[in-house]
């Protein structure tokens, strides 16, 4: 799979992800990733965030739009 | 503040809502209907305005109350403002034992500061008229009765907490509003015969602004509340368990 991006640009490189949210492949350059905190549980329990993050990645246009 | 205290503090929060708005109609109920003919020796004010509106009333008041806690702190701490529901958790296992005492004094002191509050908002009338919405056996109604009123009344609450809350399987998002919507009901129907606490910290709350503001004593009732409420809710987290297992 190639980059889509990059494509759009006339560059043709390999992806090395997929988006979550869009479902396009991205390479390196075209891609944000970040550890999200998880959170379990609510009532009648207190909800706990979880020990670890899980990694989310996302292209670099769903990640400024989801930055607002 | 470590979260503990955190999560206790939001128990205190939540019970004295409850405790404002839920006791508080009941008192405002008496007050409005002073010097009102009462029908039948049943009847100590209320239900002598509208009948059994008057519980749909002051059972609306509680669900609202119970909703809007719920909604608001469930997710910091569980939002039990209960006692009872607190101790069927940890008898079942899903509460941690060294979190119940703190759990259960932030909800004592939170509905008593709920008491305390309405008495200053509304005034004397609300003691030593509306009693700060105490519950109380009705006339006729014995020491034994009042609390199996209050097992079986808790006991449906629990019931229902199980079942929506508790087990993951449910739909979760319409807890708030089906547990005070449940507590609404319970009222309506036992209102007149215990008072219809389903709580120790919610009868705690106004007994103890009525002994120190100038109200009746009743806390020769007090183990009615105590003993009925925390029975009727272990008994209900046990049968659910033994049901879906």
């Amino acid at each position: 799979m190639k980059c889509y991006i990059c494509k759009e640009q006339g560059m043709d490189t390999d992806a090395v992800a997929i988006c979550i949210v869009c479902g396009m492949g991205v390479c390196m350059d075209h891609l944000v990733r970040e550890e999200i905190e998880l959170w379990e549980g609510g009532y009648p329990f207190p909800a706990k965030k979880l020990k670890k993050t899980i990694p989310r990645i996302l292209c670099t246009i769903c990640h400024d739009a989801m930055e607002g | 503040m470590s979260d503990l205290m955190k999560r206790s503090l939001a128990e205190l929060v939540g019970t004295f809502i409850l405790v404002f708005f839920g006791p508080g109609a009941a008192a405002i109920t008496l007050m409005i209907a002073k010097g009102a003919a009462k029908p039948n020796e049943f009847n100590i004010g209320i239900g002598a305005l509208g009948g059994l509106g008057d519980w749909l009333g002051i059972g609306l008041a509680f669900a609202f109350a119970i909703t809007a806690s719920i909604y608001a702190l469930g997710r910091i701490s569980g939002c039990h403002i209960n006692p009872a529901v607190t101790i069927a958790l940890w008898a079942t296992k899903r509460f941690p034992t060294s979190e119940v005492l703190p759990y259960i004094l932030a909800q004592l002191i939170g509905a008593a500061l709920g008491s305390f509050a309405f008495a200053a908002v509304a005034g004397i009338d609300a003691v030593t008229v509306g009693g700060l919405g105490a519950t109380a056996p009705f006339p006729g109604i014995s020491y034994a009765q009042a609390t199996l009123a209050e097992f079986i009344g808790t006991f449906l609450l629990m019931f229902v907490i199980m079942g929506i809350a508790v087990d993951s399987k449910a739909p979760q998002q319409f807890a708030g509003l089906i547990i005070g919507l449940t507590v609404a009901g319970i009222i309506i129907t036992i209102g007149n015969i215990s008072g219809s606490s389903l709580n120790p910290a919610r009868t705690f709350g106004p007994y103890l602004g009525d002994s120190l503001i100038g109200g009746i004593n009743l806390w020769n009732f007090f183990p009615i509340y105590v003993v009925g409420p925390i029975a009727g809710a272990v008994f209900a987290a046990f049968l659910y368990d033994y049901l879906t297992k």
